[in-house]
């Protein structure tokens, strides 16, 4: 049986020599969603996918996959069968064949199935008898997720699985994710393509510096997250950080927030503070997302000074 | 379908073996008797061919290949790029490891046993003979020497990541360990000459004068040979479990 938290992993931490890559991330993957993993790059986001998959070892902090541990090596196994994973580099071996390869992988796995593998040899027209080593990375990328897709696993994780891919093959993939839950299969997917996550994710998990900034429901954002502008005749005051207040930025006569909840409170105290001009808006994924890495950033330059990291 | 793998990975290298040592045994083999006549001193065929295959020629070559066919792990599939999607296979590091070292060690045995086939069949066609249970004798003894240098650039390929920087390290290593064998003590210690195992030279079970195997061969010594190279692999295996990709 499927447990409900398809992926929970707590207190997970990652640290290369001094770096610390992921840094106790404590996260919980529903089952049977679509879930878009975002970051900036070197956030964390291949470091935990890895230490998912067992290829990388937590330097401290537990976590499950599937009800299976991350840190047993037999567990592993278990969790590596029932899974489909495309990484991100979609290193396949170029001494094989196309056909070849998907005969290889396909020995590994009770769940394959060959209609779903000819329909896809047949979409992304992949010449069976060619050199994988001859193909090009758009191609690459398309027999990886041929090999992904023509299995019902469990859970199917995709690591930037969009990047070399022409439109039509995009939305082609981006159809059969959608299509994915329906077949009890949960989708965990990281990319930088945010109106490609926005479309069809169900949950949002953000990392920044290896530490959750967001784990929320696409659905609760798009309910709850608001830019508010609030516009004074004189500079603008300083207003007290209330519930829901996410980030804040004071320009003259101008207060821009972030709102993650409570917005109508938020209105109505910048009404109380003399604002003349209030407006509230709906933000999306890519707002979010740039507002929340750059506060998080300046909060961490802010305790670490040291750091030169520039904002985004 | 591991095996597969290896075997696809091994393919290229253990084919060039095969028709390197096959080219080199029908080259000694067509030229023996401009060779022997050339020689400083007359000698039996027997005993040209010892002296070319088994003492110099194909025993380089040998040693060579085995080094080479050893120069293979995942931290090698790491540089390429394909580890992440090995390691997303359900199957133990171990398993991938051992899978590897037993094809890889098939290609030792099978290069090593080329001789065993191209010497009778070339010396016929020169008018010579050559008996083939001393090649399947020196065939064993490859087998279980080349063990021992198959399974030490196994292990080094296990904790140098480069392509070549296995066989880059052995070559030397091989060397040093060549010249540390002339050192006055361990020349007494005949069992620890794996360079005189390979071609049975000072050795109790071969006959210097015939240049033919001569007594049973050291069975002992040839399993402590290839438990050596186990405890490579066994080591190259435990290097790799806690590794990360």
């Amino acid at each position: 049986m499927i447990p409900e938290r398809i992926i929970h992993t707590s207190e997970l931490t990652k640290d290369y020599g001094s770096f610390r890559a992921v840094d106790r991330l404590n996260c919980r993957v529903r089952a049977e969603r679509i879930t878009g993993f975002l970051g900036r790059n070197g956030a964390g986001k291949s470091s935990t996918i890895k230490m998912l998959l067992g290829m990388i070892r937590p330097t401290s902090g537990s976590g499950t996959l599937l009800g299976y541990r991350i840190d047993d090596p037999k567990q592993s196994i278990e969790i590596r069968r029932r899974l489909a994973y495309v990484g991100e580099d979609k290193g396949l071996y170029g001494y094989m064949t196309v056909a070849e390869l998907i005969r290889f992988t396909r020995s590994f796995y009770n769940d394959w199935q060959p209609d779903v593998e000819r329909r896809l040899l047949d979409e992304y027209r992949l010449p069976p008898s060619r050199k994988v080593k001859a193909l090009s990375k758009g191609m690459r990328t398309k027999l990886a997720l041929l090999l992904a897709l023509s299995r019902r696993p469990a859970l199917l994780i995709l690591d930037e699985p969009t990047e070399g891919l022409d439109p039509v093959s995009i939305e082609q993939l981006l159809q059969t994710l959608v299509c994915a839950p329906s077949n009890g299969t949960s989708v965990f997917f990281s990319s930088h393509q945010l109106s490609e996550v926005e479309r069809i994710a169900d949950d949002i998990l953000m990392i920044d510096r290896g530490v959750a900034v967001l784990d929320m429901s696409l659905e609760q954002i798009r309910e709850n997250y608001r830019r508010i502008s609030l516009g004074f005749s004189t500079p603008a005051p300083v207003l007290e950080s209330i519930c829901g207040i996410e980030t804040m930025r004071r320009d003259g006569r101008q207060i821009t927030i972030l709102a993650s909840s409570n917005a109508e409170s938020i209105a109505q105290l910048g009404r109380e503070r003399g604002a003349v001009d209030i407006n509230v808006s709906p933000v999306n994924l890519r707002e979010i997302f740039l507002e929340t890495v750059q506060d998080h950033n300046r909060q961490d330059q802010h305790m670490h000074p040291e750091r030169e990291d520039a904002l985004v | 379908m591991l095996w597969y793998k290896s075997f696809r990975e091994l393919r290229t290298i253990t084919l060039v073996g095969i028709a390197a040592m096959a080219v080199a045994c029908v080259f000694i083999v067509m030229y023996q008797q401009t060779m022997r006549d050339h020689a400083d001193a007359p000698m039996t065929y027997i005993a040209y061919i010892w002296k070319s295959v088994y003492n110099s020629i194909g025993r380089d070559l040998f040693v060579i290949l085995s080094i080479i066919l050893g120069s293979g792990s995942l931290l090698q599939e790491r540089a390429h790029g394909t580890a992440g999607f090995t390691l997303a296979l359900p199957v133990s590091r171990r398993n991938i490891v051992f899978t590897r070292a037993i094809v890889g060690y098939l290609g030792v045995v099978v290069i090593g046993s080329v001789p065993v086939v191209v010497l009778p069949i070339a010396s016929r066609y020169v008018g010579q003979s050559y008996p083939v249970l001393q090649a399947v004798g020196f065939a064993a003894l490859w087998a279980a020497a080349g063990a021992v240098f198959y399974g030490f650039s196994f292990l080094l390929s296990h904790y140098y990541e480069g392509d070549y920087i296995s066989v880059l390290v052995a070559v030397p290593a091989l060397m040093l360990y060549g010249v540390l064998l002339t050192l006055a003590r361990a020349a007494q210690l005949h069992m620890v000459n794996i360079f005189g195992i390979l071609n049975g030279e000072d050795m109790p079970f071969f006959n210097e004068t015939q240049h033919l195997l001569v007594a049973p061969l050291p069975w002992l010594t040839l399993l402590l040979l290839l438990c050596v190279s186990v405890t490579f692999v066994y080591f190259a295996s435990r290097h790799i479990q806690p590794r990360d990709f």
